[in-house]
């Protein structure tokens, strides 16, 4: 053999390649070629020298490259996706993974692409995946996509409404629970968890009262680090409230009933604070006529901070709550009304009233045609809040705007989210949604 | 090529190789090239390849196949290809049952060895393949059956391997699988990637283990003997033999890889409940025929050889179990036992300074629950009872330095053990302390024994002894002292004996005493001490002002005899009741001049003289012209210048003329002419003992080889018995103010308080000085009620109530 020990020499698809050991060494042991030049293999040579593989030689190069680089540039005439089905192939899916797009950054994102569905608009939530993909709630189906942004086998819930949709998490990333509508008569309704790679429905959340199995409509959902799953719930019999569930085992461990003129059952939204140990449950404007915003301690079984507008003189129609938000870290609940007003409470005080900060934003009067409520999410230290047809980045102890996304497609964005290091944005008017990531820190 | 062909179809790619593999082969009947032949086949997918295949497959493997094989496709080479190709291309149905054999072909020769003619680009390919087709549950359940099937082979071949063989052929096929697992999962690690976790099925390297856990450790033949091998071996290494580390390691890191709980039910837990069968065994043997010291050394020693196994060879979370066992069935049940052991045990150890076996002892013992309560309250209840013995001791009374002497040493020795056995445990510290204040308090004269043994140091024990040992004895009194319940008994006796070496002029080193009362200071606070310092005061105010007497007087005294004078404050100095006598004339003129001295320069004072506390220098010429300088006491100073005028002197005649106390005035005529050597008087009749009708007369014959002649006057170093009562009655006496002071104090703050909760805070308080009698206490507020301090609650007569 007339090639120097650390080199070696492949044909890809009748192409010849041509790297050392070292950069081959960059894949990790579960990748195809640590396993190849493991000495258990007995390797041999083709009479030319080099080791063949029967892969495509295009998509060879550009992995070569990245272990190489570190770097990944994909040439216009590769589809992503043949890419990523050979990276699936050598085992370097995690490398093509990280080197693609960088640690989440509200204020660097830029757009990748926008996903069109085939069902008309409206949809009701989207929901980013831990992997960085994401799920649509559409009507009666979820649909899935992958982090490759290719769609997955629908989960259909038999024509029953969803309401939200929520994944379980790093732990089974391919978990995700969704919550719809009883029907009535059927004794269907409720929650499911289900594999999205099978769509195979893991557990049934059902629920218990008095023990007797009750159907019911579940509605906003939550997690907590003790894979506890919360959901708010409107029985018949007038059982509102909000359930807990274990979610490896299936089984109900508690339910906190909805106190006489409160709301719980109808929540907007829940969000487990980790800090305090408390569910925060919040039902808005115009689910119900005032807002509620409650936090729940289940293991003294109370409600240790709440907060109504009904207390508060009505000003008009202008400082409706939509939507709110706890941020732990401050010490204070975000709210935002239908102006995008950002108004705070402080978690720390008793009956506390809404300070809202004056943004002059000349909105009034330039309302589109058909409104989304804003919506808002906390992802480290950054405040987003999204409006129409643009997403606002709050940042600082002084929530200052730094940057708008934007896409001018689709109407108003109704719902977004975000995880897996990307922002997904659905709108409403068209069945759209857009997806936004970081870039990759540069190398040099 | 016929143009109709998806060049994405496996057909191609494999044609294309096989293609070139059928070029390889210049002669068909070359054996050499069988391996290339079997690539050929393998690679084949396309229909044209079936017959060949299903001969293949269907006959087992031979040479003459292979040829026969080979010269079919090396001699259709050309036509085959062509022919396939006419036929549209469909998903051959056999597809999957195909590219299966050929994976299980490949595991089966990973199995046999045969590992080399695999190639695994191509077995990489085809499982990816099997996956992308939807045959991943195929493959998968392929790769269980035959994996089961070779492992129940293994099985069958470690069941076969004879003794001691075992586990080598355990630990050598356990080797094996290993490398073939990992092999395995290196051509389906796509798989393992994609199908495996979304079908939340076992990871293919997890499922060799769980394979090999049931298919070969879980038998009902091997999981027994496999168990009572290994504990055999363990068995034999502690009876001394030298068996494969090596070996044992790579079998039990085989249990442990196999997951914690296979480790410890197959064998941690029979391990130990055979360890704890063997121990408890052998410590009955042990204590039978031992004693504690060997014993300890023998449990010391299993328990280390247990520690050394678990790093050599079980899991390092063993430790603590296996050393519980030793620690449970080798000492914790057999403690009590050792403890007692006659001859041997702890006492015996602890009196013979056997600090390497105490040391074990502490060691081991603390390992378990309440073996060092044990250690401790054996110590401290032998402690105790030395201690009582000592204190008791008639013998020993006799002499009060020799009494302290031993108490310190006791005092070291035991502070010897805990320091160099005992790891200076806090809890032997005070278990010694606390024994030490019971038994030295046992003794009612331990303070005057204390107060006397420094006094013994500060005169002449210390006597060119340097700065920092008469540091040390200082302090080791202090410790002493610190055990002492009646701190103001020693004072008392403290200040007697300090007074007597100042005015003596006696002590060695005026830093030394003055070290000793900081010391003082700092354990019992200023007031304990303010006397003492005045009493130094005192004597250094009285050289001035004899100076300025002398510097004053100097011409008007002539040739009267010299005067030295301590004022001593009232007071501060332990004044015994005046005792006065009558003075020779030449003495007394001199001091009343100076009396008149002193009163001039100082107004408004009195001055008594306590002749029984001073000393005389006096000349006497013997017989024969012998000149003797005599050091005397005042009294006895006053006794001898009697002589001067008359010789032959009765006791009524001398009691007479110098009116010393009757108890002085005998003891001071003993000293003077009943001491050999120091006989300055005769008596008649002779005798040793003073009677009311003796004569005294001036011994003209006394002789001595020294010039100055000191005589002392009889007196014990330690009080007599009407003294000891003496002393006790004014320590009485002074602590009914102190009491008195506490209750006031007490009340003044609570206003109302109960009999016993006073009594409780009186104790507390003064329990630094002294530890007040609760009959006492009563009396005490009984008096203070009487002289309206405080008064009883009319309803409840055990409240009392604060007048104010």
């Amino acid at each position: 053999m007339a090639i120097q020990k650390d080199r070696v020499k492949f044909n890809v698809g009748g192409k010849i390649f041509e790297t050392t050991a070292t950069t081959l060494a960059i894949a990790g042991r579960d990748s195809y070629f640590a396993s190849m030049f493991d000495e258990n293999w007995d390797l041999q040579l083709n009479p030319s020298g080099d080791y063949f593989i029967d892969r495509n030689p295009d998509c060879f190069s550009i992995l070569l490259d990245l272990l190489r680089t570190g770097e990944l540039y994909i040439p216009p005439h590769v589809p992503e996706k043949l890419l990523y089905r050979e990276a699936l192939f050598y085992g370097l899916m995690g490398h093509v993974r990280t080197a693609k797009w960088g640690s989440f950054d509200g204020n660097r994102l830029q757009p990748l692409t926008s996903i069109t569905g085939r069902a008309p608009g409206d949809g009701t939530a989207i929901r980013a995946s831990p992997e960085g993909g994401c799920c649509v709630a559409h009507g009666s189906m979820v649909h899935i996509y992958d982090w490759m942004l290719s769609e997955q086998h629908p989960i259909n819930l038999d024509y029953q409404r969803v309401n939200d949709a929520c994944w379980v998490g790093p732990v089974d990333p391919t978990g995700l629970v969704i919550s719809t509508c009883e029907r009535l008569g059927r004794g269907q309704g409720g929650m499911g968890l289900f594999n999205t790679t099978t769509g195979e429905l893991r557990h049934k959340f059902s629920v218990t009262h008095e023990g007797v199995v009750k159907s019911y409509t579940a509605g906003a959902l939550s997690f907590n680090d003790s894979y506890n799953l919360f959901s708010s719930c409107k029985g018949r019999s007038n059982e509102y409230g909000i359930g807990v569930w274990d979610q490896n085992t299936g089984q109900q461990v508690d339910f906190f009933y909805e106190p006489p003129g409160w709301s719980l059952g109808d929540a907007d939204k829940l969000q487990w604070l980790n800090g305090s140990n408390c569910l925060l449950v919040a039902t808005l404007f115009p689910r119900k006529d005032n807002c509620y915003i409650s936090l729940l301690d289940f293991r003294s079984k109370s409600m240790v901070w709440s907060w109504s507008d009904m207390w508060s003189p009505a000003n008009g129609d202008d400082r409706r709550v939509r939507d709110a938000i706890a941020m732990e870290e401050n010490g204070s609940i975000c709210v935002v009304n239908e102006f995008e007003d950002l108004g705070f409470m402080d978690l720390r005080r008793e009956s506390s009233s809404v300070r809202w900060s004056s943004r002059s934003r000349l909105m009034k009067g330039k309302m589109p045609d058909e409104p989304c409520y804003p919506k808002l999410a906390l992802h480290e230290g950054q405040l987003f809040s999204s409006m129409n047809d643009c997403i606002s980045v709050f940042c600082g102890s002084d929530w200052v705007l730094t940057s708008r996304l934007r896409r001018s497609f689709g109407g108003s964005i109704c719902d977004f989210s975000i995880g897996g290091d990307r922002l997904f944005a659905l709108h409403s008017e068209e069945n759209v949604f857009d997806i936004w990531e970081t870039p990759p820190p540069s190398i040099v | 090529m016929p143009q109709n062909l998806d060049p994405a179809t496996p057909s191609l790619a494999n044609a294309a190789i096989c293609s070139i593999a059928a070029s390889l082969i210049p002669e068909p009947k070359n054996i050499a090239f069988i391996e290339a032949d079997v690539k050929v086949i393998t690679a084949n997918e396309s229909e044209t390849f079936e017959k060949f295949r299903n001969i293949n497959l269907g006959i087992n493997r031979t040479e003459i196949d292979i040829k026969f094989e080979l010269e079919m496709s090396s001699q259709k080479k050309k036509n085959f290809q062509i022919e396939a190709f006419k036929h549209r291309v469909v998903v051959d149905p056999k597809y999957a049952e195909k590219t299966w054999k050929i994976l299980e072909h490949a595991i089966h020769e990973i199995y046999n060895h045969n590992a080399s003619g695999l190639s695994f680009e191509e077995l990489y390919r085809n499982a990816y393949n099997m996956v992308l087709h939807k045959f991943g549950e195929k493959l998968y359940t392929g790769l269980v059956s035959t994996m089961t099937s070779h492992l129940k082979e293994i099985a069958l071949s470690i069941e076969a391997s004879q003794g001691a063989l075992f586990l080598e052929e355990l630990e050598r096929k356990w080797t094996e699988h290993n490398k073939a697992l990992q092999m395995i999962r290196d051509i389906l690690m796509y798989m393992d990637r994609t199908f495996i976790p979304s079908t939340h099925k076992t990871p293919v390297h997890e499922l060799g283990l769980n394979l090999w856990r049931d298919n070969i450790v879980h038998t009902i033949k091997i999981q027994t003997r496999l168990r009572d091998r290994l504990l055999e071996l363990v068995q034999r290494e502690r009876s001394g033999e030298v068996i494969d580390r090596g070996l044992m390691r790579n079998v039990i890191k085989m249990l442990m890889d196999l997951g914690s709980s296979v480790y410890q039910e197959d064998f941690e837990k029979p391990f130990l409940r055979l360890s704890a069968d063997f121990y408890r065994g052998e410590s009955q043997l042990f204590i039978e025929s031992c004693d504690c010291g060997d014993y300890l050394k023998k449990a010391e020693k299993r328990l280390n050889e247990e520690i050394e196994r678990v790093s050599h060879y079980l899991d390092a979370k063993s430790e603590v179990k296996i050393t519980n066992v030793v620690e449970k069935e080798m000492i914790e049940s057999q403690m009590t036992r050792l403890v007692h052991m006659e001859n041997s045990g702890l006492v015996n150890m602890l009196m013979n300074d056997k600090y390497d076996d105490l040391g074990r002892m502490y060691n081991l013992f603390r390992r378990v629950p309440n073996g060092l309560s044990l250690i401790r309250d054996v110590m401290t209840s032998h402690i105790r009872e030395t201690g009582k013995q000592l204190v008791t001791d008639p013998e020993r009374l006799k002499d009060p330095v020799d009494f302290v002497q031993r108490l310190l040493d006791e005092k070291d020795k035991n502070d010897k053990i805990i320091h160099l056995a005992f790891n200076n445990d806090k809890m032997f510290q005070n278990a010694l302390n606390s024994s030490f204040e019971h038994f030295i308090n046992l003794n009612v004269r331990s303070p005057e024994f204390i107060s006397l043994f420094v006094d013994d140091k500060l005169r002449k024990g210390l006597k060119g002894v340097s700065e920092e040992d008469v540091e040390t004895v200082l302090d080791k009194v202090m410790m002493l002292f610190r055990y002492l319940q009646e701190k103001d008994v020693f004072e008392k006796y403290y200040k007697q004996h300090l007074a007597k070496r100042l005015l003596s002029n006696k002590s060695v080193s005026e830093d030394a005493e003055r070290s000793l009362i900081l010391k003082l200071k700092t354990e019992c606070g200023y007031q304990f001490t303010s006397k003492l310092e005045g009493m130094f005061t005192d004597i250094k105010t009285s050289d001035d002002t004899m100076q300025g007497f002398y510097a004053a007087m100097g011409q008007e005294l002539g040739d009267s005899p010299s005067l030295a004078v301590h004022i001593l404050t009232t007071g501060s100095w332990p004044t015994q009741l005046t005792t006065t006598c009558n003075l020779p004339p030449e003495i007394l003129t001199v001091c009343d001049k100076f009396k008149t001295y002193y009163l001039g320069t100082h107004n408004g004072r009195r001055l008594t003289w306590q002749t029984n506390m001073g000393s005389a220098d006096i000349k006497a010429t013997f017989n024969k012209g012998q000149k003797h300088e005599l050091n005397v006491s005042t009294y006895q100073m006053c006794v001898l210048m009697l002589f001067n005028n008359g010789d032959g002197l009765s006791y009524t005649e001398i009691e007479q003329a110098t009116e010393i106390p009757t108890l002085e005035l005998k003891r001071c005529l003993q000293s003077l002419a009943c001491v050999k050597g120091k006989n300055v008087l005769r008596k008649e009749p002779m005798g040793k003992d003073i009677g009311e009708d003796d004569t005294f007369f001036f011994n003209d014959k006394f002789a001595s080889k020294f010039y100055k002649v000191k005589i002392g006057t009889v007196v014990a170093q330690k009080e007599s018995e009407p003294e000891k009562q003496e002393t006790r009655q004014r320590v009485e006496e002074d602590r009914k103010p102190q009491i008195e002071a506490a209750i006031v104090r007490i009340m003044k703050a609570r206003r109302v308080l109960d009999h016993n909760n006073i009594v409780a805070e009186v104790t507390k308080q003064l329990q630094s000085r002294f530890l007040p009698n609760p009959v006492v206490i009563k009396k005490r507020i009984e008096s203070l009620i009487e002289r309206e301090f405080l008064e009883r609650d009319k309803d409840d007569r055990k409240l009392y109530r604060y007048l104010a």
